[in-house]
């Protein structure tokens, strides 16, 4: 039972960061951006979360700096594929490869440390316990106590379902996705519908980079979104979108993490228990590529 | 071309200013490190030489992600394809033991397969189940690192080590250097022309570049697109491997340590975007990341700006280059749609035979 629950908050400790990032590509998966700089995003955030906590003392300076990390990436973005037009994958490895660039220097240059840096100094996101029912035996153990980021992502879930399908701004930005032409014909600038989705994509993101440096672990490593970028657009295309099935599906993702580090303890060398994310993804885009392709002639080969 | 030197030029200059900025608003000394960047991987045949072996992996995955793009597979698995195949040379120059005109050849050819049979299996799940190479590729860049990680640290770890490496490979398999340059700088070079010459002057180079373009077009004309799609596949995954065996091969330690993949998979990505997929110009490019890379550590010992730094001017590089080569690409159509158009209002005036309003024009 006990190893049941551990294994249920690790599932949802995991899935945070994947949902929120999911959520985040979202937005630009409606808008038609293909943006693969979500793992980059996450990082500049979780990087400049830990800069913020530490150099203020303060969780909420760390959230706030975190958020514009996020959001900087995403400005950079529109600047280069929005008004310069560079292409969108370009541009998105660019900031990738800049965002693990300049934190690995900034990491040195700041805090002169290689490799990862960890000090009591870092205030870490609180935790939220929930009033009553915290003190149930086991549902308080499952619902409450959480690093608060984990109930605004599952609030998040609900409101980009609800921003992206019943409002008038997500209609343009699933038209904008549609035909961008036709909406700049009716007198909507697709350009700018197309900046505020990559803008919101970068909030997200940002704040799925606070969650992994101030909630999931209290440290900044090199590297340390390691992959949950890519899994998060892996979520968005099996998903189509969809905010609430990115819910389940980023569950379903952080039990196999979590899976992973509940087996860390036993004798499969931990490599291979790492893996197990990352092997759900290919095994969930089998079932996935599957389903799609009954009936269909195999795809032809899409250049870049 | 032309057009792509001077825009290329523009972007460079661009980035190096920004670079420039960005370390002066750290309080140092851009100019000196500039100097330093550049003595440090050119002005010395010892510097030279270092850039050019730096090159060599570069060269090779490169070549991996432009081929590959050009041709449109995305194959974004040059880390897993670098990890197999430093992987495959360093267990086969363990457990073998020939003379050195033997065995290079036989790790080459080892490497090439290891690449070439990791890239396949990204290549297979897409043609047999439709899977999207670009994700595949990325997830099995994980899996080999993770896979790799645990053979270096469990059964293939040299115990007398602190940090999980194997033992060194046997001698057999070490290449030659040639005063300071190594064998793999021209194993690289070779590859680059192999590669140049298939897709310039060969029927099945055409076809790849054909369904690079446009899919359907190929399909039309006669092209197995399936089958030059694995092709292109197992020859991008077989240059990624490569580049892994020759860090091994042509490295410092002769062994696989932890981390030997650097960022090679990701610059070599970098370096075919930033060479709009060209084979030349991914040559020319990997030799400006080998200078930026060389540079950096004597531009640390200097004037200690980190040597991380140069990450990030290698991104910025690649932002402003792609960025003017398409804004410019913009420009020049919208210049010659005003030349076009003021030449055929001219004529419509002549042919009116009134020439009124030519001042305005």
């Amino acid at each position: 039972m006990q190893l049941l629950i551990e294994l249920l908050r690790s599932t949802i400790m995991a899935a945070t960061p994947v949902l929120l990032a999911a959520l985040g590509g979202t937005y630009t998966f409606y808008s038609n951006i293909f943006n693969i700089a979500m793992e980059g995003m996450m990082l500049i955030g979780a990087f400049m979360a830990v800069l913020g906590s530490y150099l203020f003392g303060s969780w909420v300076i760390g959230l706030l700096f975190g958020l514009a990390g996020g959001i900087l990436a995403a400005l950079i973005f529109i600047i280069f594929a929005v008004y310069l037009k560079t292409d969108e994958f370009v541009t998105g490895i660019a900031i990738n490869m800049l965002a693990l660039g300049g934190t690995t220097y900034l990491l040195r240059q700041i805090f002169d440390v290689k490799g990862a840096f960890m000090s009591p100094e870092i205030v870490a996101i609180p935790t939220w316990k929930i009033p009553l029912l915290h003190d149930i035996p086991v549902l308080g153990k499952l619902i409450s106590g959480y690093p608060f980021i984990v109930y605004v992502a599952l609030l998040a879930a609900l409101l980009v379902q609800f921003h992206v399908y019943k409002t008038r701004f997500g209609l343009r930005i699933r038209a904008t996705g549609e035909d961008a032409r036709t909406v700049d014909s009716v007198g909507v600038n697709s350009s700018s519908v197309k900046s505020i989705s990559i803008f919101y994509s970068g909030i997200l993101c940002g704040l799925a980079g606070v969650f992994l440096s101030l909630g999931y672990v209290n440290l900044f490593a090199e590297n340390m979104s390691n992959g949950r970028g890519w899994i998060a657009l892996a979520v968005i295309i099996l998903i189509q979108g969809r905010p609430l099935g990115i819910l389940l599906m980023s569950l379903v993702f952080g039990f196999f993490e979590g899976l992973g580090l509940t087996l860390q303890g036993t004798a499969i060398p931990s490599q291979f228990t790492q893996m197990v994310p990352y092997l759900a993804t290919l095994v969930a885009l089998y079932f996935y590529s599957r389903e799609k392709q009954t009936g269909v002639e195999v795809e032809e080969v899409e250049a870049v | 071309m032309k057009k792509q030197i001077i825009t290329a030029f523009i972007g460079i200059i661009v980035a190096f200013l920004a670079g420039f900025i960005i370390m002066a608003l750290q309080g140092y000394n851009p100019a000196a490190s500039y100097y330093q960047l550049f003595s440090y991987s050119l002005f010395s045949r010892f510097a030279l030489f270092t850039t050019l072996n730096k090159a060599a992996p570069l060269i090779l995955t490169g070549l991996s992600a432009a081929i590959g793009f050009a041709s449109g597979a995305v194959n974004l698995g040059q880390v897993g394809q670098f990890l197999i195949g430093a992987m495959g040379v360093t267990a086969v120059g363990l457990w073998v033991d020939l003379p050195a005109p033997v065995m290079i050849p036989l790790l080459i050819a080892v490497a090439l397969s290891a690449g070439a049979f990791y890239a396949g299996i990204a290549a297979f799940l897409r043609v047999k189940f439709n899977m999207d190479e670009f994700i595949t590729t990325l997830m099995l860049n994980f899996l080999a690192g993770f896979f790799t990680l645990y053979l270096i640290s469990g059964p293939m770890i040299d115990e007398k080590m602190y940090s999980p490496m194997t033992p060194m490979i046997n001698r057999g398999g070490w290449f030659p250097q040639f005063g300071g340059l190594n064998f793999a700088f021209f194993l690289a070079v070779a590859a680059l022309a192999v590669i140049y010459f298939i897709w310039n002057y060969t029927k099945i180079g055409y076809e790849w570049k054909v369904m690079g373009r446009n899919a359907l077009f190929a399909k039309v004309g006669g092209c197995d697109n399936q089958k030059n799609y694995v092709r292109v596949m197992l020859v991008s995954g077989a240059l990624a491997g490569l580049a892994g065996a020759i860090m091994v091969l042509g490295g410092m330690q002769h062994r696989f340590v932890k981390g030997i993949d650097a960022n090679y998979g990701w610059d070599g990505v970098m370096i075919a975007i930033v060479a709009n997929n060209g084979v030349i110009g991914t040559g020319l490019y990997a030799l400006f990341f080998a200078m930026l890379q060389t540079g950096a550590m004597g531009m640390e010992l200097e004037t200690s700006v980190p040597s991380e730094f140069v990450l990030v001017l290698q991104a910025i590089t690649v932002l402003f280059v792609v960025a003017s080569r398409e804004s410019a690409h913009l420009l020049f159509n919208r210049i010659s749609v005003l030349l076009r158009l003021r030449k055929v209002r001219s004529q419509e005036r002549v042919s009116k035979g009134d020439d009124s309003d030519a001042a305005f024009d």
